[in-house]
């Protein structure tokens, strides 16, 4: 997938990153493994991920959408957002312990899950409307928001 | 042209819901038909009667019917456009039920006067879905491999309708016509043209998607259109055997390129329904093996329309409904996708159709039909399991909209 601007480009990036993570937390896991540094390192990824793709997108982007009609999407992606931070918060609080308690797993799984379909919604729906809605002036104006 | 416009590229979970649901009735009905009249699949060479009947019964009941809800739902996603009127979504509907059951009742049980409305009725219900993909491809932005697919799909759907309307007009009123001809083209156009082209389009979006991987490279996708054009251009023009030949490296480049792309997936198993889509991509290479050496017809036919087309419809179609219907979800804490799923369920049908399918090629035609009938009802289940969890968790619609 390639996207025409910059915010678009950055944001499949960071996509393809969770995805490449949480798919050897999922392999990881269902091979029986117990490995305890590669679930604490999806556990910082996943509150770095939150508290700025997340509120970055809910600040900056979803606004944009909803102006340009697709509230529902918006509101769709927003509501996913709310599932995932529920299932991150048992998922670091879990994640902490070594050996990792049995717990872990189904959540684990369970937020692999929500953050890869969530990741595929907005590969589809969020970043080729970007690319639609923005211009350079607000595409320059959106990195810069997101990289302070 | 249609006025209403939707205002999200997200339509209302009942729109794509209920061609689903027609094409998993028509399925079963087909499987019904096919297994009491089962005695007449070894002889069939074509014309009318229940094989006939059966065979239209997944063509237009099946396969159209669950393209056109599924294209209808993922080509705004992938072209950026919203569809242009929901009335004309559902009036298309109503008119290729009421005229895919009738026309294959009336093929089934040679009432040649009642084809005609029947194929009216079809006609009037692509020709609303082929102005409505006109419009989606018209203004369509971003996945130009989506759009190509969906252009050339597009004008085999116009011919495939043309030489139908022929064909029914030459059972009717004895229109003079090379029927042999005419019936090679209108079989290339719908199987190879309208669906095949339609699904290898959609697969270089949806498959690396649903298998989180990265999509085919847009030349080589391009390379293999060509390829699959100027094949069904030779084939409808009766040189079939060069078109076949032609149409089997356009398929072979086509599965390579998506083989090529779920090896790069992240997420590493891929289920039942890849299963499915695999033993399709097979059934089509070898339907086109058996069109380069010509002859064997009936098994030609198993190849292409259940081994091919419907084996990987059914395939693609168990993922879309539970994510669509993870999608509309409202309440019960967004259900995912996988709660949605029944893999016992599922398991079970892949084993009966491809039971099936093995039986039907071996020349076992009633316990072939039987199983079939067994998967299809197992694949009924399954999408009655998808609308009851949503109901239970009282997932509704996301939106509908005030007027459509």
């Amino acid at each position: 997938m390639t996207f025409d601007r910059a915010i678009s480009r950055q944001l499949h990036e960071e996509h393809a990153a969770t995805l490449a993570l949480w798919g050897r937390v999922e392999q990881s896991l269902a091979s029986g493994a117990h490995d305890a540094a590669l679930m604490r390192e999806a556990a910082a990824a996943l509150a770095g991920e939150i508290e700025r793709h997340f509120e970055f997108e809910e600040t900056q982007l979803f606004p944009r959408l909803a102006a340009a009609g697709e509230g529902d999407i918006a509101e769709l992606l927003t509501e996913e957002h709310a599932a995932i931070r529920a299932a991150a918060a048992r998922f670091m609080a879990l994640a902490r312990d070594d050996p990792p308690r049995p717990e872990l797993r189904p959540v684990a799984f369970e937020l692999a899950e929500r953050l890869v379909s969530h990741v595929q919604k907005e590969e589809m729906a969020l970043l080729p409307a970007l690319d639609d809605l923005l211009d350079a002036h607000a595409d320059r104006e959106l990195q810069l928001a997101y990289a302070s | 042209m249609f006025a209403n416009v939707a205002k999200s590229r997200l339509l209302p979970m009942s729109l794509p819901f209920r061609y689903f649901g027609a094409a998993v009735a028509f399925n079963v009905a087909a499987w019904a038909l096919l297994l009491a009249n089962a005695g007449e699949l070894e002889g069939f060479a074509g014309g009318l009667g229940p094989v006939f009947g059966a065979l239209h019964l997944v063509t237009l009941g099946v396969l159209a019917m669950a393209a056109i809800g599924a294209t209808l739902q993922l080509l705004p996603v992938a072209t950026r456009q919203a569809v242009r009127a929901l009335w004309a979504v559902k009036l298309a509907w109503w008119l290729l039920v009421a005229g895919a059951a009738l026309f294959a009742y009336a093929a089934a049980t040679y009432r040649v006067l009642w084809m005609g409305p029947g194929a009216m009725a079809v006609v009037v219900a692509l020709g609303i879905y082929g102005v409505l993909l006109f419009l989606n491809l018209r203004g369509a932005r971003g996945m130009r491999v989506v759009v190509a697919h969906g252009w050339a799909a597009l004008a085999c759907l116009v011919a495939l309708a043309a030489t139908g309307l022929a064909l029914v007009a030459r059972y009717e009123h004895g229109l003079a016509l090379d029927h042999a001809a005419f019936r090679n083209a209108h079989l290339v156009l719908a199987a190879y043209g309208f669906m095949g082209l339609l699904a290898a389009g959609l697969s270089n979006f949806l498959l690396p998607m649903l298998a989180v991987a990265p999509p085919p490279p847009a030349r080589h996708s391009y390379v293999v259109l060509a390829l699959a054009v100027a094949a069904i251009v030779l084939a409808v023009l009766g040189w079939t055997k060069a078109g076949a030949l032609l149409g089997l490296a356009a398929a072979a480049g086509h599965v390579w390129l998506m083989e090529r792309s779920l090896r790069a997936r992240l997420r590493a198993p891929l289920g039942t329904a890849f299963v499915l889509v695999r033993v399709g991509w097979a059934c089509l290479l070898a339907s086109l093996v058996l069109a380069a050496l010509g002859g064997m017809p009936a098994l030609f036919g198993l190849l292409l329309v259940p081994g091919w087309l419907l084996t990987f419809l059914l395939g693609v179609l168990q993922r879309i409904v539970p994510f669509l219907a993870s999608v509309h979800a409202l309440g019960g804490g967004r259900p995912l996708a996988s709660s949605l799923t029944p893999p016992r369920l599922l398991a079970a049908h892949a084993m009966l159709h491809l039971g099936a399918l093995v039986l039907l090629v071996g020349g076992f035609a009633v316990p072939g039909a039987a199983a079939g009938l067994a998967g299809a009802l197992v694949y009924g289940a399954f999408f009655v399991y998808v609308l009851l969890k949503v109901r239970h968790h009282d997932i509704r619609p996301r939106h509908q909209p005030a007027t459509a």
